[in-house]
């Protein structure tokens, strides 16, 4: 470990920081915009949802580094590259949540809503998506967690992020950089991971001080899947 | 007023969950729906406010058909009150309540100051205003969904089992309030329950369904128990119906009798003189009632010795003349160990005395009134049939005439003389 490479480098290190949050955070934000609407269709069109479960789940099993040489052909080795790849892959953790969130809204609620004189857009966006929010926000945990790891496959294309610095480590035999890098790399997705539990305490504040879990278990599996793929992506 | 005219719902699998359904809720009037399960009743409530569409027949709200208006603007006219409550949790007491003004457009601060008047309708404490749901009991929560269902001031109230979720105790106390609710508010209420003591209790009318979709009766509480109109009623309403009928007939006409009355301070002696023939002595302090004392027992005792010291029996309880039905002064004979049903005023002094003979007699009287009454109606009632109930062809036509003549005396009593 030779600590005096990091001062010296500070300035490459932070562009490359900030490089590997826009391409895990950007793409999380697209997949969401994508998986809200898929999602209300896939909770209210019950048939409409198994076709599109299964497309996404093929599509999360590519491994990145195929999905971006796929896509060279059409976006080049380009920033766009990636982030319409890991835009895929958000897809494919965040629609599930939406979904979820969707149909742990309980029905007496959405009855009431209806009853009391909500017309469906209202009734959405007041109250099913709200109550959704949770849940929805487990998934985009996920979404922003694994983006910011996958990002750094993104440098065997040339994108530039943090991922630099395992292939130039790896390249000139120099664990230090390697090893920086690591540590950033979780460094980020742990605090990206936190900003998003901060937002989700302060939008839901019926929820504090419950007893019990009141997030329903896709969510909490969620969550426990998060560092999980963190490492997988990482190694 | 609500009019059912010949309202049929079919499911797309076949199933006939209402069939030709014919029914008149007066304006004003808690009128509930109570059957089996599976006998249509949810049905029918939410095809008022169109959560579902009937598939034959229309329902007129105020004489317009509820399919000829927008869904949504029916619904925010029409107060409706679901299992559970089922508030939003993601909003606090006041905001729930405020719901349908604040869709209506009234402006937040108005609709949050509407929904604080609504918690002291409700009898709830301005404090919770601010929680969420889950931080009230169940009895707490069901209290805020009658809130909110009357927030916006509509004049009718749709119940959906509104009280089974709650322990007995809570329900009783929520089936009071809503009796006291609505001597208040004269809302037009359609209440749905499979509790036929709670339709008994709350209802001004009530509509028993068949198992499939029919109604077997339609009557005042006081009918249903009175004169079924098969053994389905009767087997519906309960065994005891003949003692229940008795909590619709006023306790006034009750025949009292001076009997043996002695103020506590009466000497040991003087009630020996006065009490010949007497097998108990009721003792009275203050004019109000105090214990039964059996006359063998002053045999014993000294001479001088007051009344108020000499230990009584219990006397139950009494009942109020004017107030109380037949019911509370049977019961009242019943649990006294003279076999006397004390009848106090409404300040609790002692008015007369009730026997069992007594109380044959004015059963019997009512009895034959009863009667009396449903053969007038029905024989006044025939020619004008149509007029007097459009619409009706099945077997429920006598009960509804019937019950139709008896209108004007039976809210105050189903309302006020339930034990």
């Amino acid at each position: 470990m030779m600590w005096s490479w990091i001062p010296g480098n500070g300035s490459l290190i932070w562009q490359l920081t900030q490089e590997n949050i826009y391409l895990g955070v950007v793409p999380a934000l697209y997949g969401l915009i994508i998986s809200l609407p898929l999602g209300i269709f896939a909770a209210r069109w019950r048939w409409f949802y198994p076709p599109v479960l299964t497309v996404t789940n093929i599509l999360y099993a590519v491994p990145s580094l195929a999905l971006f040489i796929a896509l060279i052909p059409s976006l080049g080795l380009t920033n766009t590259n990636v982030v319409v790849a890991l835009t895929v892959y958000s897809v494919c953790v965040i629609l599930p949540n939406v979904v979820a969130g969707l149909r742990s809204v309980p029905d007496n609620v959405r009855q009431a809503a209806t009853a009391m004189g909500y017309r469906p857009l209202r009734r959405l966006v007041t109250v099913e998506l709200p109550l959704a929010f949770p849940v929805i926000i487990g998934g985009l945990r996920v979404g922003v967690v694994s983006g910011i790891s996958l990002a750094s496959v993104g440098q065997l294309i040339g994108v530039s992020s943090l991922g630099y610095l395992f292939v130039d480590g790896e390249q000139r035999d120099f664990p230090t950089e390697i090893y920086v890098g690591l540590v950033l790399v979780i460094a980020l997705a742990l605090a990206c991971d936190l900003v998003l539990v901060a937002i989700r305490r302060a939008v839901t504040p019926w929820l504090r001080e419950r007893r019990g879990s009141a997030v329903p278990v896709l969510a909490a599996a969620g969550e426990g899947a998060a560092p999980e793929s963190t490492l997988e992506a990482v190694s | 007023m609500i009019t059912f005219e010949r309202v049929t719902k079919r499911y797309p699998d076949g199933t006939v969950a209402v069939h030709a359904l014919d029914l008149d809720v007066p304006a004003g009037q808690t009128m509930v729906l109570v059957g089996p399960s599976g006998c249509g009743k949810t049905t029918s409530l939410r095809m008022i406010n169109r959560l579902t569409e009937p598939s034959e027949g229309r329902i007129l709200l105020d004489g317009r058909d509820v399919r000829d208006q927008d869904p949504a603007l029916l619904r925010r006219g029409i107060g409706y009150v679901i299992q559970q409550a089922g508030l939003f949790p993601h909003r606090t007491v006041q905001d729930n309540i405020a719901t349908v003004p604040v869709l209506v457009g009234t402006r937040r601060s108005a609709a949050r100051a509407r929904a604080r008047e609504m918690l002291a309708l409700v009898g709830l404490d301005q404090e919770l205003a601010t929680r969420y749901p889950h931080q009230l009991s169940g009895g707490q929560q069901q209290r805020v969904g009658v809130a909110r269902a009357l927030a916006a001031d509509p004049p009718v109230l749709l119940m959906d089992e509104p009280f089974s979720a709650v322990d007995p105790l809570v329900r009783s106390s929520l089936q009071d309030e809503l009796i006291a609710l609505q001597a208040q508010l004269h809302k037009t209420i359609v209440l749905v329950t499979h509790d036929i003591e709670e339709a008994i209790k709350v209802g001004d009318r009530i509509a028993l369904f068949h198992p499939h979709g029919t109604i077997a009766q339609v009557g005042t509480p006081e009918r249903l128990l009175g004169a079924p109109a098969d053994s389905y009623v009767a087997d519906f309403v309960g065994f005891d119906r003949g003692i229940r009928r008795l909590s619709f007939v006023a306790a006034g006409g009750l025949p009292l009798d001076g009997g043996p009355l002695l103020d506590a301070a009466t000497t040991v002696e003087q009630a020996r003189a006065q009490a010949t023939g007497q097998a108990w002595l009721l003792v009275t302090a203050d004019g109000r009632p105090a214990g039964w004392v059996p006359a063998e027992r002053l045999a014993d005792l000294p001479a001088n010795l007051p009344l108020g010291q000499v230990p009584t029996e219990g006397f139950g309880h009494s009942f109020t003349v004017g107030t109380d039905s037949l019911r509370v002064a049977l019961d009242a004979a019943v649990l006294s160990p003279a076999g006397l049903a004390i009848g106090v005023d409404g300040d609790g002094r002692v008015l007369g005395l009730a026997s069992f003979d007594d109380l044959r007699a004015a059963i019997t009287a009512a009895s034959k009134q009863d009667a009396a009454r449903q053969r007038e109606a029905a024989a006044g009632a025939m020619p004008g049939q149509d007029e007097a109930v459009p619409g009706e062809r099945d077997e429920a036509v006598p009960e509804e005439v019937v019950s139709q003549d008896q209108e004007d005396s039976q809210p105050t009593s189903s309302a006020g003389a339930a034990p």
